[in-house]
Formats: C-alpha cells, sequence, structure tokens
C-alpha cells in the first residue's frame, strides 16, 4: 500500500526554537540527515518519532503533522481574527 | 544541480568499480585457460588499482560500505527502511545472476575458479551499498 505523504511544520519549529538540526536529531535520537529528510517531507516518520517530536516542540501532533499540506501560521492566526 | 552532480558521480563510481571487478575476473579466466604474458600480468595490475582506488572512493570515504554494515540498533527507522530496500534489491540482483552464472558455467563445464568465488563474495557486499549509491539522490 502506497502511503500518503505527511506535511509537517519541523523547519518552522526548529527555526522558531532556535536550535540546529543535528540538536533537534540527537534529541529525539536519529541520524542529523534524518531530520533534513523530515523537514523536506521526503520521509514520513512513525507515530513514534511523531510523538516525540510533539514532545520536543511541546505541541500537540496534529499542530506539526497533516495529511494536508499546512496552511501559514499567519493566515490561520487571521482566520482566528 | 549540485544533487545531480554528486549522484551522477556515485553512479559513474558503481560502474567503474563493478567494470574493473568484472575485468579482473575476466583476464584472470583468460589467463588461466591461456598463458600469462607480461600484457595481461599488467592489465590484471591496473584494473586491480582502479577497483582498488574506486571502491575507497565510492563507497568507504563516501560512508555508504559503513552504513550498509552496521548494526540495526545502530540506525535511525529512516536508514533501516533505506537499507532494508536496498538489500531486497541486492538480494533479487544477486539471485538472477548468480543462477544465470551458475548455470552458463554448467552448461560450458567451466570450473569456478577461486578469483570468481572472491569475486562473487565481494560482489554481494557491495551491492546493497550500490543500490543506496545509485538510487539515493542525497
Amino acid at each position: 500500500m502506497k502511503s500518503r505523504k505527511i506535511y509537517n511544520r519541523i523547519a518552522l519549529l526548529r527555526t522558531e526554537k532556535s536550535i540546529t538540526r543535528k540538536e533537534l536529531a540527537e534529541k529525539i535520537g536519529v541520524n542529523f540527515q534524518t531530520i533534513g529528510y523530515l523537514e523536506r517531507e521526503e520521509y514520513n516518520p512513525s507515530l513514534d518519532l511523531a510523538f516525540r517530536i510533539s514532545e520536543i516542540f511541546e505541541l500537540p501532533i496534529h499542530i506539526i503533522f497533516s495529511t494536508e499540506p499546512l496552511k501559514p501560521i499567519s493566515e490561520l492566526l487571521n482566520s482566528k481574527e | 544541480m549540485e544533487q545531480n552532480k554528486s549522484l551522477s558521480r556515485r553512479r559513474l563510481g558503481v560502474i567503474i568499480t563493478f567494470l574493473s571487478l568484472f575485468g579482473i575476473v575476466s583476464i584472470f579466466e583468460y589467463g588461466i585457460s591461456q598463458q600469462w604474458n607480461g600484457i595481461l600480468k599488467i592489465a590484471e595490475f591496473t584494473l586491480l588499482l582502479i577497483f582498488i582506488i574506486s571502491l575507497v572512493l565510492t563507497y568507504l570515504k563516501t560512508g555508504l560500505w559503513k552504513f550498509t554494515h552496521k548494526s540495526l540498533a545502530e540506525l535511525d527507522e529512516r536508514e533501516i527502511a533505506l537499507t532494508s530496500k536496498s538489500l531486497r534489491y541486492a538480494y533479487a540482483i544477486f539471485t538472477i545472476f548468480l543462477l544465470i552464472l551458475l548455470f552458463s558455467y554448467s552448461i560450458f563445464d567451466y570450473r569456478l575458479s577461486i578469483v570468481l568465488v572472491t569475486s562473487l563474495i565481494l560482489f554481494a557486499h557491495l551491492l546493497p551499498a550500490s543500490v543506496i549509491a545509485w538510487t539515493d539522490s542525497k
């Protein structure tokens, strides 16, 4: 079965937290190259890895990952106002 | 652009490695069946040198050899998926190649030389890394 593409906000959140790919990789226990693959959405993480990422960013999993293309944060904030 | 260059370079490295390995076996088999002479010895030595250089540049320096020979505990989930895929392809390629080779040898009543067997072992060990070098764009 072909899996669906999973979109994510990892790059944005990592920049916001000012952490490098290597630091994030060490925190979640993967190779730093895997962070690059995740950020480019070329690799779908397992549920366990997705949870570990959400724990690092202290955000619910559905805020970070989606099966639909993610809207920019500014657009989300505007729609709430 | 840089990624395409890197991929082309890696593919070229894989081709050179396998061609030189094939050349080493072919010249050895020819030398055994006919008569070893100076030209054949120089050609064999040159191919061996090309094989070693290509092996170092394409597999050892890039970390591909180490990557496909690491224990699963040292790999993350993406790397396990990647090595699993490469091993699956390598297994299929090696099985088909070996079947054709052994079938041909039995038809033509050739004997397997130690150089051929050694090359086949090397070929089997190089294949998973070669699949990654050939397919993975990064």
